[in-house]
C-alpha cells in the first residue's frame, strides 16, 4: 500500500517576520517543514514500523524553496518524494484538485495532511482533498489505528471527542497529540541526499487556474498593553482575572 | 544536517543546561537520544554502526552541542574523539566489532584515562603499572581528571608495561568497568558540572590479553595522535561556548537601555561585539581547516594545536566580554553568561594547556619549516 504525507514549507515559528510595503517580507527568514506536517510523516512511519507493509512519499506543491522541507520529510524516512514546483499561490480548493489527480495517478491509499498550513491557517486542504477524490475525511485527528481495510481514529470536535471508524482509501488530517515525531538521524539525513526527488509540472495534469487571487497581506502586530493594576492586592487580582477573562479571553 | 542538529540541540538540551549547572547529573537520558541520532559515533563507519561521516561535519555538529551546553559537548567530544579513534585507528577487528557499536550508539559511553594526579602535561611520568601475567594484564595505579569516571562502561587506559623504558614502556587498555576500579568522588569544578569528573584506582586489576590496544609499547605514540583529532574535537566545543556567548551578548546589547538609548549604539559595546565575533569567526575558520585537512588524511599535529590554543583563548575573551556586555547581569545566574564564562575556561586545560599548545606549535615550525 502507498502512503502519501503532503509537506508545505513554512516560515520557522521563531522567525521573525516584518511587514513591508506589499505583504510581509521575508527576506533572511528561515523555512522550515510544517510541523503540522512532521505528524502525518511520522505516523506514516510508525504504521509502517508496527509491521503494516507501506511505501511511504512525500509530496509537496509549491516554489523551489519546498524542496528543503521534502528532504527533511525524506531524512525523517520516507522512501521517496514528488515536488510539483510552482511559483503560483493556489488557494486549498485548487490545490486539492491538483493533488487529487497525483493521489489518483499514485493509487495511495492513504493520505496525510497536516492539520492547519502555518502559515495560513486555512485548515481547508485536508477536507478539500477528501472531496476531491470522494474519500471519507477524519479532521483533528489525535489518535489512529489501522485494520483490515478500515481505519479507527479519534479525532477532536468543538464539544469534545468522537471516535470513528473509516474505510481505506481515506484521508487523515493530523494535529497536535496524534503523535512525537521523531528527529532525523545523521545517517538518514545523509541518505535523504540519494532518495528520489521527482519533479512534476504545475499543469502535468491539464490547466491549473486559482479560484482566488491573493491582492494583499498584512500580519497581526502585537503590542503590549503595559497595563498595571493599582490597588490592594485582592482587589488588583479579581480585575486581573476580570480582565483575562472578558477582555483578553484567556481563561 | 546541521539546522536538524541545532534544532534538537536547542529544543532538548539547551533547556537542561541551567539545572544540569546547579544540580548536576550525568545527562543519560539526552545522551541515549543523541546516540539514536548517530551523534556519539559520528566518524565511526556504518559498519560498526556509526554515522560515517568526517572530521568536517563532526566539529560543525559539535560546535551545535556546545552552543546548547558545554557538559553534552565535552562528554560527546571525549566518546567519538578518544575512545573510538583509537579503537578505530588500532583496535583489533575482534576489539572494534565488540565496541564501537555501542559506543556509536551511545548505549555506552567511552572515557580516556591518560592524566594522574601528579602529572599532566608530563604524561609520560605516568606510574600506573601494567604487569603481564597469564592471560593478560593486572593494572594498579591511580588516573586523574577522567571524564565521565564511573559512568562510562569503557575505559581506555594507558600504563606503563615497561616502567624502565620511559614514553615507549606505555600501552594502551580498553578496561570495561569492573568491580575491581575505584572511582573517586565527582571532582566539584569551576563549570562543566555534568560532565562528571573523577579519579579512577585500579588494585591489581585483571585485563584480559586481548583487550591490549595495538601493540605493547605503542600506546604514547597512538595517544598522541588520537590527540590531534581530540583537540580539533576542543576547538570546536570552544568555538560553540564562544557563539552561545557572543549571540546573548548581541541580543542583550539590542534590548537593553542606558542613557536612553540601546546600549549596542554605544561604540564601547559595538567594538566589543565587532572584536568577538571577528574573533569568533576566525577560531571557527581555523578548526575548519584543522578538520578538513585531517579529512584529507594530512598531518595536522600543527594545525589542530593551533585551532585549539585559538579557540579555547577566544572563548575565554568571549565569554568575558559577554559578562561585561550584561553589566551586573552578566554575574548573575539568571542570565546564561557567567556559565558560559565558566564553562569556557576549561578548553584552555584539557586536552593539553595552551602552554603545551605552544610548545608543540614551536615545536612543529622548525620540524616542517613552516613559511
Ligand atoms: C574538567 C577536566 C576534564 C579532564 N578530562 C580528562 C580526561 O578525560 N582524561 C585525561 O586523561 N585527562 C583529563 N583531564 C586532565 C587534563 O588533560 C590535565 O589537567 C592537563 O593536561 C594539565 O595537566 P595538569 O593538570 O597535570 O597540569 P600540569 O601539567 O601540572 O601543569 C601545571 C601548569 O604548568 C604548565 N606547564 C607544564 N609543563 C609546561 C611546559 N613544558 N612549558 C610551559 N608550561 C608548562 C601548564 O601549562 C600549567 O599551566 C581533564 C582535566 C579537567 C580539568
Amino acid at each position: 500500500m502507498k502512503i502519501i504525507t503532503i509537506i508545505k514549507q513554512v516560515p520557522d515559528a521563531e522567525a521573525r517576520l516584518h511587514p513591508a510595503e506589499e505583504g510581509i517580507d521575508l527576506d533572511g527568514v528561515t523555512f522550515v517543514i510544517d510541523g503540522m506536517d512532521e505528524y502525518g510523516v511520522e505516523e506514516a512511519l510508525r504504521l509502517r514500523e508496527q509491521g503494516f507493509d507501506a511505501e511511504i512519499i512525500a509530496v509537496a506543491l509549491g516554489p523551489q524553496r519546498y524542496e528543503e522541507a521534502i528532504r527533511t520529510a525524506l531524512a525523517l524516512g520516507a522512501d521517496r518524494a514528488i515536488h510539483i514546483e510552482t511559483d503560483t499561490v493556489l488557494d486549498p480548493i485548487t490545490q486539492a484538485k491538483v493533488l487529487s489527480n497525483l493521489v489518483s495517478e499514485e493509487e495511495a491509499e492513504l493520505v496525510f495532511v497536516g492539520g492547519k498550513q502555518a502559515d495560513w491557517d486555512s485548515a481547508a486542504l485536508g477536507p478539500a482533498l477528501a472531496e476531491a477524490l470522494g474519500w471519507p475525511h477524519s479532521d483533528w485527528t489525535t489518535k489512529l489505528d489501522i485494520g483490515a481495510g478500515t481505519l479507527t481514529v479519534t479525532h477532536d470536535t468543538d464539544e469534545g471527542q468522537e471516535d470513528l471508524s473509516l474505510p481505506l482509501p481515506a484521508v487523515i488530517t493530523t494535529q497536535q497529540g496524534l503523535n512525537e515525531p521523531r528527529y532525523p538521524t545523521l545517517p538518514n539525513i545523509m541518505k535523504a541526499k540519494r532518495k528520489e526527488l521527482k519533479k512534476l509540472p504545475l499543469d502535468q495534469w491539464g490547466g491549473v487556474q486559482a479560484k482566488t487571487a491573493v491582492v494583499g497581506e498584512a500580519i497581526q502586530v502585537r503590542e503590549r498593553l503595559n497595563r498595571v493594576i493599582e490597588g490592594d492586592p485582592v482587589e488588583a487580582a479579581r480585575e486581573l482575572v476580570r480582565l483575562l477573562r472578558e477582555e483578553a479571553k484567556v481563561l | 544536517m546541521v539546522r536538524h542538529v541545532r534544532e534538537f540541540a536547542q529544543a532538548e538540551i539547551a533547556p537542561l543546561a541551567p539545572q544540569l549547572d546547579r544540580k548536576p547529573s550525568f545527562p543519560w537520558k539526552t545522551l541515549k537520544m543523541m546516540g539514536e541520532l548517530g551523534l556519539l559515533g559520528i566518524l565511526t563507519p556504518e559498519a560498526y554502526g556509526g554515522a560515517g561521516l568526517d572530521m568536517l561535519s563532526y566539529v560543525v555538529l559539535l560546535e551545535e552541542i556546545s552552543a546548547a551546553d558545554a557538559s553534552h559537548g565535552t562528554i560527546m567530544s571525549v566518546t567519538n574523539g578518544l575512545p573510538q579513534q583509537l579503537l578505530l585507528k588500532y583496535g583489533s577487528e575482534a576489539q572494534r566489532q565488540r565496541y564501537l557499536p555501542k559506543l556509536a550508539s551511545g548505549e555506552w559511553v567511552g572515557s580516556f584515562c591518560l592524566s594522574e594526579p601528579h602529572c599532566g602535561s608530563d604524561a609520560a611520568a605516568m606510574t600506573t603499572r601494567a604487569k603481564k601475567v597469564d592471560g593478560g594484564y593486572l593494572l594498579s595505579g591511580t588516573k586523574a581528571w577522567i571524564t565521565s569516571g564511573g559512568e562510562a562502561q569503557l575505559y581506555l587506559v594507558l600504563a606503563k608495561t615497561e616502567p624502565s623504558a620511559g614514553a615507549r614502556g606505555v600501552s594502551c587498555f580498553a578496561v570495561e568497568k569492573t568491580e575491581g576500579m575505584v572511582f573517586g568522588k565527582p571532582e566539584e569544578k569551576l563549570g562543566q558540572h555534568a560532565a562528571v569528573t573523577t579519579t579512577l584506582t585500579f588494585d591489581r586489576c585483571f585485563v584480559p590479553e586481548e583487550n591490549l590496544v595495538g601493540s605493547e609499547g605503542q600506546g604514547f605514540s597512538m595517544a598522541m595522535a588520537s590527540l590531534d583529532s581530540g583537540r580539533i574535537g576542543i576547538a570546536a566545543l570552544a568555538v560553540g561556548i564562544a557563539r552561545a556567548a557572543f549571540e546573548a551578548a548581541r541580543d542583550y546589547a539590542g534590548e537593553r537601555e542606558a542613557f536612553g538609548r540601546p546600549i549596542r549604539e554605544f561604540q564601547g559595546i559595538s567594538f566589543k561585539l565587532a572584536d568577538m565575533v571577528t574573533k569568533l569567526e576566525a577560531a571557527r575558520l581555523l578548526t575548519h581547516r584543522a578538520a578538513w585537512q585531517q579529512d584529507r588524511a594530512r598531518r595536522v599535529t600543527r594545525e589542530a594545536s593551533m585551532a585549539k590554543l585559538f579557540a579555547s583563548e577566544a572563548a575565554a575573551e568571549i565569554t568575558h566580554h559577554a559578562v561585561q556586555i550584561f553589566g551586573g547581569y552578566g554575574y548573575s545566574k539568571d542570565y546564561p553568561v557567567e556559565r558560559y564564562f565558566r564553562d569556557a575556561r576549561v578548553t584552555e586545560i584539557y586536552e593539553g594547556t595552551s602552554e603545551i599548545q605552544r610548545v608543540v606549535i614551536g615545536r612543529q615550525i622548525f620540524k616542517e619549516r613552516v613559511r
